[in-house]
């Protein structure tokens, strides 16, 4: 039987660096969607998942097991994510164009290939959909994201960002009506 | 905006629970209750439909492929070596000190303070002072001297003298 995160966690507080690996493996992907969710970007999705890693191991042995691994590690995570968005937005780059797309691996999944005028069309939304996140409150964009796009509960993006769960419905109402009236013309 | 037209809008109070249900995150009663008047408000239910549309829009997917997994491992491992090296340095480092070698330390620059202050007034003092100083400093106890004895002198005289005039008086 495959022991829990807790367990892996208090091994790796006693220094098994095997125990901290498999709690990276069984993180990682998860870890890494969340970033890229924020960031929108592979290598930035990559560096901030990598980093929220390091931050959990070198700070591990003040990890009390008051909370979860996995909430108080995704904690990490979306605290970088959010210095990130905070630092892309002192020194703006054009990081939702169109080329996005084109820098992506292809997926496992077999695609219908797309025409020309589809192509276009799905390099407009996702320019106005990188857009319109973009213009969203820190707070709205984070209950977003984690529900809309990793599907947490209500109580568990509650714990994540340290608040009610009155306030994470109220952001997340706030920004699906940012949102919808941002894209209203794709809907 | 010409959708937007076209789409009656929502019960303004129902909105918030229109977005949960949306996402299946609304429980029992509330859920029940919303379900009901959907079946009569076209409004609500034109609203959920676009969120249905609209929200699986937002969501970027990416799928990296199998070496990406891969070498994301792996460059972490490298991370994580190198961030067990500096702290292993740190330990090290900090080994030295230990909490009750600080007062020890402290102690003992304490005593070496005090040592030299004492012992070592001398040390600090320059030895090469010009020649013509060095003489002076020497000379000046003797000058000193020779003002006294001058002193003295003139008090003998003083005495000759007056037991001169006495001697004058008697006679």
């Amino acid at each position: 039987m495959n022991p829990g995160d807790e367990e892996l966690v208090a091994r790796a507080q006693q220094g098994d660096r095997r125990a901290f690996e498999e709690l990276v493996e069984r993180h990682k992907q998860k870890a890494y969607y969340i970033a890229f969710d924020f960031s929108r970007d592979r290598e930035d999705a990559k560096d901030l998942s990598q980093e929220a890693f390091l931050k959990a191991f070198t700070n591990l042995k003040k990890f009390d097991g008051r909370s979860s691994f996995y909430t108080w590690f995704y904690r990490i995570l979306v605290n970088l994510c959010l210095d990130y968005k905070r630092r892309q937005k002192r020194a703006p780059t054009d990081t939702f164009d169109e080329t996005l797309e084109s820098h992506m691996e292809p997926s496992h999944e077999p695609k219908k290939p797309r025409s020309p005028d589809q192509q276009v069309f799905a390099g407009q939304i996702s320019r106005r959909v990188g857009e319109a996140l973009e213009a969203l409150p820190a707070r709205q964009r984070t209950a977003f994201i984690l529900k809309n796009h990793q599907g947490l509960s209500i109580k568990e993006i509650a714990e994540l960002m340290e608040t009610a769960e009155g306030t994470v419905k109220v952001h997340l109402h706030r920004a699906v009506t940012a949102l919808r009236q941002s894209l209203a013309e794709f809907a | 905006m010409a959708n937007r037209d076209r789409t009656p809008n929502p019960c303004k109070e129902l909105e918030e629970d229109l977005v949960l249900l949306h996402y299946s995150d609304l429980a029992g009663a509330e859920r029940h209750a919303l379900q009901d008047h959907l079946v009569s408000c076209a409004g609500c239910t034109g609203y959920l439909k676009e969120l249905a549309t609209l929200l699986p829009l937002t969501v970027k997917a990416d799928e990296p492929s199998q070496t990406f997994w891969h070498d994301y491992s792996r460059e972490l491992r490298h991370k994580i070596d190198a961030v067990s090296e500096k702290q292993s340095w740190r330990q090290r480092l900090s080994g030295f000190f230990h909490p009750w070698s600080i007062p020890a330390l402290a102690g003992a620059a304490v005593v070496m303070l005090a040592l030299t202050l004492t012992f070592g007034k001398g040390i600090w003092q320059s030895n090469d002072l010009p020649k013509d100083d060095a003489a002076m400093i020497e000379a000046l106890p003797v000058a000193e001297n020779l003002e006294f004895f001058k002193a003295m002198d003139v008090l003998d005289d003083l005495d000759l003298l007056e037991s001169m005039g006495n001697q004058g008086d008697a006679a």
